[in-house]
Formats: C-alpha cells, structure tokens, sequence
C-alpha cells in the first residue's frame, strides 16, 4: 500500500494539471485507482481478494515451464529397464485397452512395445532416476520432485492443454495465471501481474497455442496473462510510433491529461480518471518493459549457462531468462510454452533435438533462481499435456519408434517454493501405461499449486451464470506427499 | 433434515408439476416477503445443491423447491415450529444446514427473510421468468410532465422510490452524436450534427432516428452482438484451427437486420429455415446459426466425441441466446438450481441430432452439410433462390483412418454450411456424466421441451422447425424476454436483467421487472417489430437524459442501474476502430463478402501457430470491423484489448476494462496513428473559421504571429474537435490544442527528419503537398483528439 502510494504520488507530482487541480482530485483519483471495478490487464497493482492468502504462501511466483506436445515420460523420467527384454513384443491388451487409444494408432495391427532407447542414471544425493538426455538438469535433481503418476483425462491436444491451463477441456474457463491474479492481486504497476511466452522447438513444427490459455475466461479480462511476443515488439504496440520519442509523448500526454481532467469536472464520470492514470502507467509499461528486456547488464558467465541463444528473441532459452528477470521484479505468474514435443513418428531424431533446445537453459534458470535467493519463495513446474505411449507408433526398428498421445501416465516435476525437493513421487506399471500408485490427476496438481500459494482451491470461488466456479471445479484434492 | 419420504414415484409426478402450479403471492407491498424476489434466491444458492432439483445430489430426500415436499420442513406460520428454521439457525456448526462442508453460510438477513416468509404463510410462488408475460399497467409516478412514453412511467417510478431525480435532457449535439453511434456505430458528421440542432421541429429526434434507422450501417453495427452470440468465426477453432467459408451467413444476418426482418422470423429462419415449405436458399443460409459451432479437425480425434460436442453446442447457445438459461449444466446431471432434469437435456438435444455430419472436420474447408453459394450472392434470382439438397456425408480416401482420422469431404470456397435433417432420425441417449462413451440405451429419448416451458397453450414440439415455432409463440415467458434484455444492455450498457445469459434461479432480478415486461409485451404485441422497440427505448425521456452527473451520483450507482442519468461508457471495439477510420475519411464502405485482413501485429499466426496471416492491402484494410477475417484461436488483439468476444463459445456479454493496453493501442497501433495521419489532412484542408470564432473576443492568439495563421489553426482545431467528439471545443481547449500544435511543431523542426517516419505509418500516402512538419505536428494532434476520453465514449 505504502509502495502504492508512493507510485502514485511519483505520477501526481510529475503532472502539473494535478498540483493545478489540487490535493482534492489527487487523493480521488486515488481512490479511484484502488477501488475501481475497471484496473488494467494485468497491470494496475491490486490488491486481490481480502480474504487471501488463506494461510502462509510457501511460494510468492510461480514459473510454469509448459512443454507443449506431450514429453514422453519413457524416454525422460519413468525408468523401465525391464522393458528392454520385452522389445517387439506386444503391449498386452489387459494392460493398455483399446478404447482410449487415439484414431492415430487404434487401428494398428500391432502395438510393439518399445523401450527407451536412452540410458538412464541416478543422479545427485537423492538418486534420482534421468535419462542421459537432461545432463544438465541432472545436476538438478535434488530440487527437484519428479511426479511419475500424473494423468489426465483427454488425448487430444487442444482439450488437454485447455485442461491443464484452465481445469476444463471446454473453453470459457480462465487460466491459473488469471486465477491467481484475480485472487492475489499484484504489487507491480509497471509490468503485467501475468505474463506468458511462447517458443518453438527447433525438431518439428509444434502444435499450436492458443489465447485461451492464457486468457481471463469468465473473470473480467484485466486478469488475463499479457503475451509476450516472440516476434517484434514484445508487447502489443509498447513502442511509440518511429518519429514519436520520449519527450513528444510526454508532450502529448499532459495535453491529453489535462483535457480529459476538464471533461471529468463537467461530467463527474470517475472512468475518466481511471482513463488517465492508465495512460500514465502505459507511460511507465514503454519504460519498464524495454528495460526488462534488456540483458547488457547481464555478466557473461550467466548468459553463458543459458546457452548460444539466450540473446536471440523466440528462444525457450531468451524466455527462460526474460522469466528470471520477471521473477526478479516480483511478477506473480510467469507462463513459458515451448512447442515441439509431439513425437509420433521419429521420436528418437527429435527428442535429442528438443532436450538439446532445452535442457540447459531449464538448469541454468534453477541455478540463477537459486544463486539469488529466489528458488526459495519460486514455484517451478516443467511438464506437458499428457504423455507417450509405450507401444511403438508405426515402425519399430533398432534406432527409431515413435509415441502416440497416453493421458493415462506421465510424468512431470515441480521445484522451490514449498515443494518437497529430492523426492520421486508416485509408480506406475511396468510398461508406463497405468499409475500404479499415488496418481496425481490434473486437478489435484492445480490444488497443490493453489496450496503453495497459500490458497484453498476449495475457497477461491468466482460466481458465474449463477454458480460458483473454482480452477478444480468439483474436484482436486491436495498432494500433501509433494509438500516439504 | 434426517426425516424421508419414502413414496419416489409421488416425488417424480410432483418434480413434473412444481413449476406449474403455485400460489401467487403479493410482491410489492412494503415489509411483505416475495417468495420469488427474496426466497427463492437463497432457497436456490444455499439449499438446493442438495435439496433442489438434482436427485443424484439430494440429500434426505428433501426438496426445497417443491411446497409439497418442503411442507415436512415448514409450518406456514409458524417460523418457530419449522424444521427449516430450527435447522439453518441451530447453535451446533454440525447439526446447522447449510453444513460445513457446502462452505456457504445463510446471512442473519436472510434468517429473517425465510422466517418473514414462514410468518406470512410461507407461499411458494413460480420463479419470475418462467411466469407469463402480462403488460403491467403504468404506475403513477411524481411528475407526470416527465415521461415521454410508457418507458419513462416505470423508470421514475422507481426513481421516486429511491427519492431520486431523473437528470436533465442531453443537450442536442452530445443527443445526436450518442443516438448515431447506438444505431450505427459511427459518429454524426459535423453536418448532421448542424441540421439537428438546427432543426427546432418537434419530431427533429424521432426523423433522425429514422434516418438512421434506414442506413445500411444499422445492420452492420447490430450484426456484431448477434456474430458474438452466434460464434460465427472465419476458422474452425481447434488445435489448428483451419479455415472455414461461411461469411455468407453474416451477410444474411446484416440483410435480415436491416431489413427489420420481425424477430420471430429471425429466429425460425436461423433455427430452422431449411424445414420451412418452399424453403428459399436464404433461408436455408440462414441456419447457418446452427452450424457456426467450432468443429475438431485434430489428427486422432474420436469422430463420436467430437459429434456430441457439436450438438452439445447448439444446445447451449439455443439455451443462452434464446432462452436466457444455463441449460449446459444438465449435461452431466440434472440442473442444480433450475428446473431442467438431464433427461430433458438430452431431449432437446434431440432436436439437433439429425445432422447428417461427421464428428471430424475436414481440416480445411466446410465441415458436410454444405451447399452452393451462387455468383450473384446477395442478389439471388428468384431461380436460384430455393432450397439446394446437400450433397450426402463421403469421406476422403477409402474413408479408413489415414493420417489418423477419418475425415469428410471439405467445401470449398464457394459454399456455405446449413443444416439438413437425416430421413432417419439418429437414435438420441442420455449420456451418463455428459460422456459419449456412456449413452443409456435402455431409453432412446424423443425430442422434447423441458416440462417447465411446457405451457398449455402451445401444442408440443417434436422436430427442429417446430421447436422454433413453439419458442416464438407469445405465450413462451423467456424468448421476448431475453431478446428486448440484450437491446436494453446494447443501448444502456447493462441489462435491465444484468445476466443476460442466465434468467434462471441463479441470475440476478431484474432491475425494473415491470419495465421488461413491458418491453417483452409491447415487442410481441408489434408483430416482434425490432426497429420498433429499439425506436421506442431510443425516443423515452430516460434515453435522453444526460449523462452528466455528480461524482457522487456515480459513485453510489456506478452502472447506472436505477438510471437516475443517460448511458455513458467506452466505444465497444469495432466501434472504436470505425470510428476512427471514418472522421479520418479512411472508411471504405462495402457491403459483405469474404472477410478482410486488416493491419496485425507481425508473424500474428506463425509465431504460435502453424499457419501464415497474410494481410491485405489497399481497401481492404479500412473496412468495418464486422469484415475482419476471425480467427478464434488467434483473435484479432487490438479488437481483444477492448473486450470483443473471442467466438469460441455463444458469449452475450461482455467485460468493458479500461487498461494501460488500450492507451498503448490508441496511442502507438498502425490503425490508429494512420487514422490520426488523415484526420490531420482533414482538419489542414480547411481554413474556414466557424462564424462562433469569428465573434469570439478571446481567440488564441499567439503573440508576433498573424491572426490570419491563428484563425486558420483554430478553425483547423476546431474541425478536428468537431469530427471527433460531436462537439466544437471550448476557449479553454482550443488554447490547449494550439499550444500542443506549436510544441509538438517546435519538436518537428528541431528534428525533422522524424517526420518523414511519422508520416509513413500505414500503407496509404499522404498528401505531399502539405508541409511535413505541419503535417507531422498536426498528426500527433490529431492522435490526442483520437485519445480523447469524449472520443472513446458515448455519453
């Protein structure tokens, strides 16, 4: 609050209509800027609801490193060495049924089981089980808590990214990000309360994105994340027009302040005075934004653990560092997509590639979160939509398989905030096809990530068409086995 | 309320009747309880998720929603002696309702509603609207010289209520250009503006709205809430979202619209204009609303799935745009709050099953059904105006799953989707938990309105067309309803229902129940005549008032709810960019076609997706906003900024925010600074002074310049302001432009090579013959005159 009001009075004083129009507007728009039914997307500061935190928040911001497409949890983290003995063989239909296998593989003649064919090895003082494509985050794991029985309820794509991003496959609902920011407020004024961002996997063409997931769903739209693009200017028209600098927009600027300012005094609308301090914190975003993106300050050795392509806009590695400055500068909800997962047919050639664009730009964000302090009160989460099938789609030979959708396990990790670190959670069958124990449903993962927040799933409730909505709808159930 | 009924089959004949039958009980007089005003709202939101309509959730087998039930738990009377009230009063947090576990608790407020209610005998009454219409009488009111028609009686009724005033009239400039935007969603010129106020005829307003209402623009502005609610979109809107062909069907809706096409025909054509004799080719395009839901082309979708969630949409937005009814949430069980079993549900799914299509799109291309489009759309000979046969449902290839999924024949650019009837009915189950993988095949289900609709003077429905004429029968409570709700909140901002999609137990009461009624009547009565009672709200003294107010007054009704003042808020987004491109003379005006691809940010679709944008230039990117290519996925995001709808879903309402990014956008996005480029020409290719100015003792002179420069710079001002906002600019503000003209000026010569760069946004050239500095300074001008918030707003 005190921050606020210093913000505000930073605008205030800079702004001669207002020390014109006296202390009387100045302390109203105030109350306008607080209590305003209409803030910012994402941007006005707010102060969320009243009645949140429910308790302690273990984690203040959460990075959610989404890896579109649906990583197979065979060739990552679900070690099966067993399997290894049972190549070419057939994938008992007691064990992976019929009728949830997508039109993509059903109608094979054959569903040949097909072990990784990646090394695996335990790694730090947990033991933790990781292939040998991750050899940087390996040296990672005892952060990390490896979820190897979650699942889901699609297999599709666009239905479970939809579900993993806003609890329903049907669109309308808003996201988490929106969700925890219609619930926790922000404290920032000059940088969106939510961000998300978007790269591509240098494999294959990546499946799609979409606005809905990071959009406001049935919450008013300034809950929704503010995509950073990963082409041209970051954020929709941020910049001034070429041949429009700094001091001709603050020449426009007071102009069109004091000219709104007398509008207000004839009509009393206080929409207009939330008009114009929007304009001022649109002002502050030209500023604040170009400055986060800007990584000159930046010591070589940091950019060096990121990778080759840190500097190059579009990059899971650019992102990864953009989310750490974001972190920095206190954004709650930080949302990366990197695309090109989805490996149904060489899925061998294209993991390499994909692990190669990723691996270590993911270590060196868990080792710069750290390195700051920051790991301690960050949520990370690094997982897909669904996972892979362990039956070969297609051709199965020595050196190449591929993997159709499997929503029944996969397996995805969390770190920092709250989370229990070291830890491997959950089992499944021998062949990945079925959890065997602890599962962790989409909607319980959303009820922890809530509960690290310092949030009761069960209480954050928005009314619409008549009922009271939550991210877990009727489900959802805290994973106390993933808690420190 | 551990005590049980055990009879289930008397529970079941009184579930049917419940809604049906009731004792009327008085709403109005002071300190008495309205059962369906006061009760029934905490009856639903607090009791009902377990003692309501949903039997797999019922608890103890108490129903509170029926009286003859309920009566095991209320003694009429006697609040004292009631189960009910011992139970939701009780000290022990175990023992008291609701429990712990529903995490809602009953005000001590609405304690003393249910025991007031019990006290007066507790009478159970049908929720409001699902009763009958009745044109209400015309309350008396405390100054009957306000009113200018029956609107007006209900509207200071209720402000003498609140002991409250109406405000003043709106003065004509801020009237015209406010009527203007509302019926076409652009401006009033600054001529229109002149011969209004100069007009001092009594019925100047009425020829006005006339006027307007006359303009082929009519349709174009009312088409876009309609598009939202139809969730028409150029794609299909799954995964990756390719590209469908069915503008023709919003160019049938901007013709039906301007065309003043009665309501009920609108909604019969849409629904089921392919069933009607001698059906037209129009009408058949028309029920293109029935197929404007999203279809899933992704590679191993599972055809049945996907089948079900089309029809499943067409019942949704039937239940939201129709009937103002959250009718979607008896898809997996019954409904918890209204009176729709889930059986009745899928009844009315039913009526949208016999689409011979296929659950999977043909990933480009029309989705089957599908017809021709002739060449001479819109302007159909009367040859070629008749109902054409779809070609039948084939699949590409051999029709085996290739690529992973059997996909149907697409169309191509020349057709559009309709709906068909399959000869043979397809058999409709009740899914279990709303999955496709669990129908109830012990029970096929026959179309079917819910029992609660179902009023004696209608006979039926048992197939797609007649659905649409039992909906449009005058005796249907919702559907006149609903639709004169969506006008009110298109012209006030906020309905006189504020939950315009749901008119259920959960929706919000009307502000002015009367009022609705009223309207709903009056709209039935004219023959569902929507000019008519679009001119009727447009010509009451309450449209009319100012919007002018304290800040008080905005402060303890910041929605205008008990309109106490005229409506004033910001442009919807098509409006804002309309506007913008026609006080810059940048509008081209034509009418329907393929969409148009305006202006977008850089790699707008292949950053994200796998497809290219590719924007078109030359006309194209000044259209109205109404022709701009949607996709759903990727929805145009300066339109997104100001709150559109994305299309993905029936939406009929939406947020209006007011953010940093909209300033951004106004201020910096290449429509918007190249709009402000030609107003600019506009405003330097005058150098007449308004007569006003002439007068004018205090021009604002700068000192050693001509008064010669000064007036033509005022009267260039002048006209800028006056395309813009309506209105010619205060002494005060014109002072203010001037000076913002000379410094912005001063910048440019000190720097004039950023002129040249200013000037070269957007793809149209500017007039070289103006001075580039002056031109340069006036643009940014301009740009303040397009940020204004008078210039955003209609008030």
């Amino acid at each position: 609050m005190m921050k606020l009001l210093a913000d505000y009075q930073a605008i205030a004083s800079r702004r001669h209509f207002f020390s014109r129009a006296g202390t009387g507007i100045a302390s109203l728009a105030l109350g306008t800027l607080l209590n305003s039914s209409a803030g910012a997307t994402g941007s006005t500061p707010s102060r969320g609801l009243p009645s949140l935190p429910h308790y302690a928040p273990k984690a203040q911001r959460i990075i959610y490193l989404f890896q579109s497409g649906g990583p197979s949890q065979l060739d990552l983290w679900d070690y099966k060495p067993q399997l290894k003995d049972k190549f070419g063989q057939e994938v008992p239909r007691s064990v992976y049924p019929d009728d949830r296998k997508t039109t993509m593989s059903s109608a094979q003649a054959s569903f040949p089981t097909a072990p990784s064919l990646f090394e695996f090895s335990q790694a730090g003082e947990s033991g933790t089980w990781i292939s040998q494509l991750q050899p940087h985050l390996a040296n990672h794991v005892d952060d990390l808590c490896v979820i190897k029985s979650m699942h889901t309820d699609a297999i599709n794509h666009d239905p479970a990214m939809t579900l993993f991003q806003t609890g329903s496959q049907i669109p309308g609902r808003p996201s988490i990000g929106a969700w925890l920011n219609y619930g926790l407020g922000s404290d920032r004024s000059e940088l969106p309360a939510f961000v998300a961002m978007s790269s591509k996997g240098s494999a294959k063409e990546g499946q799609p994105l979409y606005d809905r997931l990071w959009g406001s769903g049935f919450l008013p739209s300034r809950f929704q994340g503010v995509k950073f693009r990963n082409q041209g200017p970051p954020v929709l028209d941020i910049y001034d027009p070429d041949g429009v600098d700094r001091p001709l927009r603050r020449v426009m600027l007071d102009h069109l302040a004091a000219l709104n300012e007398l509008k207000y005094q004839e009509i009393g609308d206080p929409e207009i005075q939330t008009r114009i301090t929007q304009y001022e914190l649109a002002y502050r975003m030209q500023v604040s934004v170009p400055q986060l993106l800007d990584f000159s300050q930046e010591p070589r050795h940091v950019l060096d653990r990121y990778g080759a392509d840190v500097l190059q806009q579009g990059t899971y590695a650019y992102n990864c560092l953009v989310a750490r400055r974001l972190a920095e500068r206190g954004v709650r909800f930080i949302q990366l997509f990197h695309q090109g997962w989805d490996q149904h047919g060489n899925l061998p050639d294209q993991i390499r590639k994909q692990c190669n664009d990723t691996d270590r730009a993911t270590a060196a964000l868990l080792a710069d979160l750290k390195q700051r302090g920051l790991l301690d009160d960050t949520l990370v989460v690094w997982g897909g939509e669904f996972g892979r099938t362990a039956y070969s789609q297609g051709e199965l030979t020595a050196t190449k398989y591929g993997r159709d959708h499997h929503p029944s396990c996969f397996s995805l990790w969390m770190a920092g905030g709250g989370v229990r670190a070291g830890a491997t959670y959950g089992e499944t069958d021998d062949y990945s096809v079925n959890v065997a124990s602890h599962g962790v449903h989409v909607h319980d993962l959303h009820a922890t990530i809530l509960h690290l927040m310092g949030i009761d799933h069960e209480q954050l409730t928005y009314r619409f068409q008549g009922r009271d909505y939550r991210l877990t709808d009727v489900h959802g159930k805290l994973v106390t086995g993933l808690l420190a | 309320m551990r005590q049980s009924v055990n009879n289930a089959a008397v529970l079941l004949t009184v579930c049917i009747v419940s809604w049906c039958c009731f004792v009327p009980c008085c709403s109005v007089c002071a300190g008495e309880v309205s059962f369906a005003r006061d009760v029934l709202p905490i009856l639903a939101d607090k009791c009902f998720a377990c003692h309501g309509p949903d039997a797999n959730s019922r608890q103890a087998d108490l129903r509170l929603d029926l009286p003859s039930i309920a009566q095991r738990v209320v003694e009429p009377g006697l609040p004292a002696e009631s189960e009910l009230i011992a139970r939701v009063s009780h000290a022990d947090p175990e023992q008291r309702m609701p429990p712990p576990s529903a995490k809602k608790q009953v005000s001590a407020a609405d304690l003393q509603v249910l025991s007031d209610w019990i006290e007066q005998g507790a009478a159970y009454a049908t929720h409001w609207s699902l009763s009958q219409v009745a044109a209400p009488a015309l309350p008396d009111v405390s100054d009957p010289s306000w009113p200018l028609n029956e609107i007006d009686y209900f509207v200071l009724a209720r402000l003498d209520r609140e002991q409250l005033k109406p405000s003043q009239g709106a003065d004509k400039t801020t009237l015209i250009r406010r009527v203007t935007l509302d019926l076409t969603g652009l401006p009033a010129t600054p001529a229109e503006v002149d011969r209004f106020v100069e007009e001092d005829s009594v019925d100047a307003y009425e020829k006005a709205i006339d006027r307007l209402l006359a303009t082929s623009r009519y349709g174009e502005h009312m088409a876009a809430p309609w598009l939202d609610a139809a969730r028409y979109a150029d794609t299909d809107g799954y995964q990756n979202d390719r590209y469908r062909y069915q503008w023709a069907w919003r160019d049938w809706v901007i013709l039906a619209l301007n065309d003043n096409m009665p309501y009920d025909k609108f909604v019969i054509e849409q629904l089921a204009g392919d069933m009607l004799p001698e059906a037209t080719l129009r009408q058949q395009i028309a029920t293109g609303f029935c197929r404007n839901h999203r279809i899933n082309s992704e590679a191993g979708s599972i055809p049945e799935e996907w089948h079900v969630a089309n029809v499943a949409d067409r019942v949704d937005t039937f239940g939201t745009v129709f009937l103002g009814l959250t009718i979607g949430c008896a898809r997996c069980h019954d409904h918890k709050y209204d009176p729709i079993t889930q059986q009745e549900y899928y009844e009315l799914f039913a009526f949208f099953n016999n689409v011979p299509e296929w659950g999977v799109g043909p990933n480009n291309g029309n989705s089957p059904p599908f017809v021709e489009l002739p060449q001479s759309w819109p302007n159909l000979s009367a040859e070629e105006d008749r109902l054409i046969t779809p070609a039948a449902l084939s699949f590409q290839g051999d029709g085996k799953y290739q690529g992973g999924v059997v996909r149907p024949q697409p169309g191509g650019e020349n057709t559009v989707m309709v709906m068909h009837e399959m000869e043979t009915p397809r058999a409709t189950f009740l899914l279990q938990r709303g999955q496709y993988q669990l129908p109830d095949k012990s029970e096929p289900l026959q179309p079917a309105v819910p029992k609660c609709l179902q009023t004696n003077s209608q006979s039926l429905p048992t197939n797609r067309l007649e659905l649409a004429q039992w909906l449009t029968h005058p005796s249907n409570p919702l559907t006149a309803r609903v639709a004169v709700n969506r006008y009110w909140q298109q012209f006030f901002g906020v309905g006189i229902v504020r939950t315009t999609e749901n008119f259920g137990t959960q929706g919000e009461m009307p502000s002015h129940p009367e009022l609705l009624d009223w309207l709903a009547s009056e709209f039935v009565r004219s023959g569902w005549d929507v000019k008519a009672i679009q001119k009727k709200i447009l010509l009451s003294a309450t449209y009319r008032q100012s919007s002018q107010a304290t800040v008080q007054a905005h402060s303890s009704d910041p929605e205008n709810r008990l309109l106490a003042r005229g409506p004033r808020y910001r442009l919807p987004a098509f409006a804002l960019r309309d506007q913008a491109l026609y006080v810059s003379g940048l509008l081209i005006e034509k009418f329907g076609g393929p969409s148009a691809k305006p202006y977008m940010p850089p790699k707008i679709w292949s950053s994200i997706s796998n497809n290219t944008y590719e924007q078109d230039h030359g006309d194209n990117l000044y259209r109205r906003s109404i022709y701009t290519y949607w996709r759903r996925t990727i929805p145009p995001p300066t339109m997104m900024t100001f709150n559109s709808a994305e299309r993905e879903v029936c939406i009929v309402r939406k947020g209006r925010t007011n953010t940093p990014l909209q300033a951004l956008t106004l201020m910096n996005n290449v429509t918007f600074v190249e709009s402000a480029r030609f107003l600019a020409e506009r405003m330097m290719s005058t150098n007449q002074v308004p007569p006003a100015l002439q007068e004018q003792q205090d021009l604002p002179l700068e000192a050693g310049t001509s008064a010669t420069s000064d007036q033509t710079l005022a009267a260039q001002l002048t006209l800028g302001m006056r395309l813009a906002t309506g209105r010619e600019p205060s002494g005060t503000e014109l002072n203010r432009l001037a000076d913002a003209y000379r410094q912005f000026k001063e910048k440019f010569v000190a720097a004039p090579e950023s002129t040249g760069k200013l000037l070269a946004i957007g793809e149209k050239p500017r007039d070289e013959a103006l001075n580039p500095i002056e031109h340069a300074a006036m643009t940014m001008v301009a740009s303040i005159l397009l940020n204004l918030d008078e210039t955003i707003s209609k008030e």
